[in-house]
């Protein structure tokens, strides 16, 4: 495998990862940027582990979910049910705290970060070999739950909460209970994003954990269909890795081509190019062998809206 | 106690930015339910065609006007890509108009950082800004500037004209209306192009306004000024209560002083975090602003 | 379509070759003609495979600083015209391929690792955040970095495969701040210190040559990376009474401190020192008159008269709508020639088949170059840093810097 195959790979995967972990808590329309601010966490969490007390690639994969997932779940205690606008400013909190600890904090190498972080194993080839099958290992795991989480009674019932709280409510959903869940789960991601990511780099800087990231995460939803997970496995590989083929002469231009591109696509397809309703047919195809059904769960088709 | 009451004004200075911006962000909302997240960088491109037609004809006037038509067309050009993608949805939705607005923030930032003036930050005249005649007011470490007077009155005069004419006058009412259900505000009687673009002129004005009173206030502007506003504009909303015009005049100059006195007694470096730990706590307290929303937004 | 543009730029290389020689001869120094004389006994002794050097420039040509990787690349620009009208590297004309990082980690990172494969020697990445995700996959695969504009503790990191064109901070930044506070009568200073990059270590180096000059800092007034008004930072540090005030923040937010200072009373601008970080457009511009009497320390000369500079700052001024070269503008042009020396002197022929060997010859070299004839002065690195490059201060007046002191290091 190439260098370059390997990067393009490997930072794809974490977009993947980190995108899911903005669309998980938005199926009920919360906006969870705080994910950004654990994926920072564990990223430093696990370098400083790993430089310092040598621990072990797996026990520091786990503890920065854990961590992720504690940090989340501590919060979504208060935010759990709270309308989007909050849980956007709880977002914006965490990521500035973060940012300005690891700034300020020499243990955390200040603004010029912590770097030299071991490979898993001593080849070099051999190291991104591994963290590309451990990487997608864990896009396929990640992927097939959020499946499993789409199609379940939970599943419809965040849907529901989408749509309309006040029915879902009524049908003995109870928001805050799938809030706190989905908020945990999203920060689990990106606690386990941030330790793949720091061990992808092997160096980290706060400079990485920006709002820019955070843009590229919802560009990603927005632009492959917030109202499936499918929508990110088509838009990451494509919409970061796409300035990096513009010819030379572009090179200049690159943000301008993008965005314009972004507000084309959002103008063409606001719902984003992949639907639910998109994927619903795909399925009844499949299903039926050719036969085209149109989905008619009044459910489905408000929240592919 | 000096030292105390020059960070006061300070924090007003700072805080009467964030009240115009958060003003023209929340009349965006009231009249074309649009979220313009990027609209202090649309605000900051007005800044430089002002600048640039200063330099042009050396005419402050010229720059003036040209800020203002720019700030106006811009709004006219841009909010029907808004509405569009609004119209194939049947409530306010912040998160698609969120990343469209982030979309043309990212344009118009990328073209200000390496076109105009080379990349490089602008400075207004000294015509404009009356920086060469010094402070208007000043004893020890008190410094009050023209621009500084300027801009927390208008934001002030704004705040209250717009509340008359947004709920007081038939005009408002049917800006309002429009918004809400263009159809059902068609069937009332009400001339929807018409308007509709009064509204976006009027929201386009406020902007020209706000991009000349920054220019005087600032003094000078870089492609990375619209971003550093946007966080906070966006949190004074929601924490005023989205589209609540007193609200965002309270809490704008609030968060002013709060981070003045951040940056003059504690650690600089802190202040964001500290500003947002407090926002944090009040929105945590009153989930849906201090003042309350101001529209009827889909639940949840 | 690619080899039209290929084909037109080579041939207009060939007619610029042409028409410029004659002219441009003239300015040569000393030290150019001494390294074509080397040049042309390398070019007999080693054939060059290549028919044209490519040299990748990994830069921010979008984002915040795009302002500033312009006239990074303007420098690299400008050296590779310059070269190819003097008949190229080793024979064979050079360019100065352009890839912008937008100063995003994971950009620099993919680009990085495609350089790695067929690059003989990359310039840049630039700034420090893509240096720090790049330049390690570079420093592993043993291709040398042009880290031309950064300080010199990020490139020591990486060492020997990034260079740095400063010496380290602490040891040099202590002589000039001590002989500015002596000169200005420093007792108790204040200083702006913003959180970015090497600019906390270069507030430390500040504090120690204070303490050598007998002065104390009072207070590290901190300056908020995205403030956009100054008040509350300039009445903390009048409210200290200081008498010094020393700067390590942007340059734009510098300007808007002393106009803040002096709408508070502020008169003596003898007794502020800017840091080297700071000499940048973004002072002049916005500062404008406001900075006058103030002292700027920098590495770099712009009241230099030789041929060479004035050319050169002719050009840029061409270019830049009138704006003196800054502190920077000379560094990439710098790194193209010596990458030149370096491929000439050494026998480099791009041959893929040698690619490791011979990006491990000029990385040696360049580490430890002797008299390497810069734009501004000639040096000689030690350890893939400049060990003798003077330090200057100079006083604003109107936007051009007047030389008060020059300190020459041991």
């Amino acid at each position: 495998m190439t260098l370059t195959l390997f990067y393009y790979l490997a930072i794809t995967a974490i977009y993947i990862l980190m995108s899911w972990s903005v669309y998980l808590p938005y199926r009920i329309g919360q906006l969870h940027f705080m994910t950004v601010a654990n994926m920072a966490i564990s990223a430093y969490f696990s370098a400083l582990m790993t430089i310092h007390f040598s621990w072990p690639f797996p026990l520091v994969l786990l503890a920065g979910t854990l961590l992720g997932a504690l940090t989340g779940f501590a919060v979504s205690t208060a935010v759990g049910d709270a309308p989007c606008f909050a849980v956007v400013i709880v977002g914006f909190t965490f990521i500035y705290l973060t940012k300005t600890v690891i700034e300020n904090v020499e243990i955390f190498g200040g603004p010029l970060g912590i770097f030299n972080i071991p490979k898993i194993i001593n080849s070099s080839s051999g190291n991104r070999i591994l963290l590309i099958i451990i990487v997608y290992f864990f896009v396929f795991l990640t992927g097939f739950f959020i499946n499993r989480f789409d199609r379940s009674k939970l599943g419809r019932a965040a849907s529901t909460i989408f749509v309309d709280r006040n029915i879902a409510v009524s049908f003995g959903v109870n928001p805050k209970k799938i809030g706190m869940f989905l908020q945990t789960w999203s920060s689990a991601i990106g606690g386990m994003s941030g330790v793949l990511y720091a061990f992808i780099m092997r160096g980290i800087s706060p400079n990485h954990f920006t709002f820019n990231f955070i843009g590229i995460c919802m560009t990603i939803l927005f632009v492959g269909g917030y109202s499936t997970m499918w929508g990110t496995l088509l838009a990451a590989p494509i919409l970061w890795g796409f300035p990096l083929i513009l010819p030379e002469s572009l090179q200049a231009w690159n943000i301008v081509i993008y965005g314009i591109l972004l507000v084309i696509i959002l103008l063409l397809k606001p719902e984003g190019i992949i639907t639910r309703v998109m994927v619903q047919r795909v399925e009844n195809i499949r299903l039926f062998s050719g036969k085209k059904v149109t989905p008619k769960s009044p459910s489905n088709k408000k929240a592919a809206q | 106690m000096n030292v105390l009451t020059a960070q006061f004004f300070n924090g007003l200075a700072i805080g009467s930015i964030y009240v115009l911006l958060a003003t023209g962000f929340n009349l965006l909302l009231l009249v074309a339910r649009i979220i313009h997240f990027a609209f202090p960088v649309a605000v900051v491109f007005s800044m430089y065609i002002s600048w640039i037609l200063i330099t042009l004809t050396g005419n402050v006037l010229a720059g003036i006007a040209g800020g203002i038509v720019s700030a106006v067309l811009i709004n006219m050009l841009t909010a029907p890509m808004f509405q569009h993608i609004m119209n194939k949805r049947e409530s306010v939705d912040i998160n698609t108009t969120m990343v469209l607005s982030m979309g043309l923030g990212m344009i118009i930032t990328d073209i200000l950082s390496h076109t105009f003036n080379q990349g490089f930050p602008i400075a207004f005249p000294d015509t404009l800004t009356g920086n060469d005649k010094g402070a208007l007011i000043s004893s020890g470490l008190i410094s009050i500037s023209r621009g500084q007077i300027l801009t927390l009155a208008v934001g002030v005069v704004f705040v209250v004209i717009l509340f008359q004419l947004l709920y007081k006058s038939r005009i408002g009412r049917a800006f309002r209306a429009i918004a809400e259900d263009p159809n059902e505000a068609k069937l009332v009687g009400i001339p929807l192009l018409k308007t509709g673009l009064k509204s976006y002129a009027l929201t386009g004005l406020l902007g020209g306004v706000t991009a000349v009173l920054m220019s005087v206030l600032l003094g000078s502007a870089s492609a990375g000024l619209g971003d550093q506003l946007g966080h906070k504009v966006l949190a004074v909303s929601i924490i005023a209560g989205l589209g609540n015009l007193t609200g965002g005049l309270i809490v704008g100059l609030l968060l002013g002083i709060l981070e003045a006195l951040i940056q003059g007694y504690f650690a600089g470096s802190w202040s964001n975090a500290i500003s947002f730990a407090v926002m944090l706590i009040v929105i945590l307290a009153k989930p849906r602003g201090i003042f309350g929303l101001k529209l009827r937004f889909q639940e949840i | 379509m690619k080899k039209i543009i290929h084909l037109l730029f080579i041939s207009s290389l060939i007619l610029l070759t042409v028409s410029c020689g004659g002219k441009n001869g003239k300015n040569e120094t000393k030290g150019t003609e001494s390294a074509d004389r080397a040049a042309a006994e390398a070019v007999e002794t080693a054939e060059v495979v290549v028919t044209e050097w490519n040299i990748p420039f990994l830069n921010c040509l979008t984002g915040p600083i795009a302002g500033i990787g312009e006239y990074l690349q303007w420098g690299a620009e400008y050296a590779a015209e310059q070269i190819n009208a003097e008949g190229g590297i080793a024979g064979k004309p050079v360019r100065i391929e352009r890839i912008d990082t937008g100063m995003s980690p994971e950009k620099g990172t993919v680009a990085m690792s495609k350089l790695v494969e067929d690059a003989l020697v990359v310039m840049g990445p630039v700034p420090e955040p893509v240096i720090m995700a790049a330049v390690p996959i570079a420093a592993e695969e043993g291709l040398y970095c042009f880290t031309a504009t950064t300080s010199y503790e990020y490139a020591a990191e990486y060492f020997p495969w990034a260079i740095s064109f400063f010496p380290p901070t602490e040891e040099k930044l202590q002589i000039a701040v001590k002989a500015w506070a002596e000169k200005a009568g420093a007792g108790k200073a204040v200083q702006f210190v913003e959180n970015y990059g090497a600019w906390p270590g270069m507030a430390k180096a500040h504090a120690l040559g204070l303490e050598a000059a007998g002065a104390q800092v009072l207070e590290n007034v901190e300056v908020p990376t995205d403030a956009v008004t100054f008040g509350p930072l300039a009445v903390k540090a009048l409210a200290r009474n200081p008498d010094t005030i020393i700067f390590a923040c942007n340059a734009e937010k510098v300007a808007k401190i002393i106009i803040e200072l002096k709408n508070r009373g502020w008169k003596d601008m003898n007794k502020i020192l800017i840091f080297s970080s700071a000499d940048d457009a973004a002072l002049y511009t916005t500062g404008g008159e406001s900075l006058n009497g103030a002292i700027i320390y920098n590495f770099s000369n712009s009241n230099l008269d030789t041929p060479r500079w004035n050319e050169f700052s002719r050009a840029f001024k061409e270019d830049h709508e009138g704006m003196e070269p800054f502190s920077l503008s000379p560094n990439y042009y710098d790194a193209v020639y010596m990458i030149k020396r370096a491929i000439e002197e050494t026998g480099v022929t791009g041959d893929p088949n040698k690619l490791a060997e011979e990006r491990e010859k000029i990385m040696k070299y360049c580490n430890d170059i002797e008299k390497f004839d810069g734009l501004q002065f000639t040096w000689t690195n030690r350890g893939g840093f400049p060990a003798d490059k003077p330090l200057f201060l100079f006083e604003i007046q109107n936007g051009k810097k007047i030389l008060v002191d020059k300190i020459i290091p041991e």
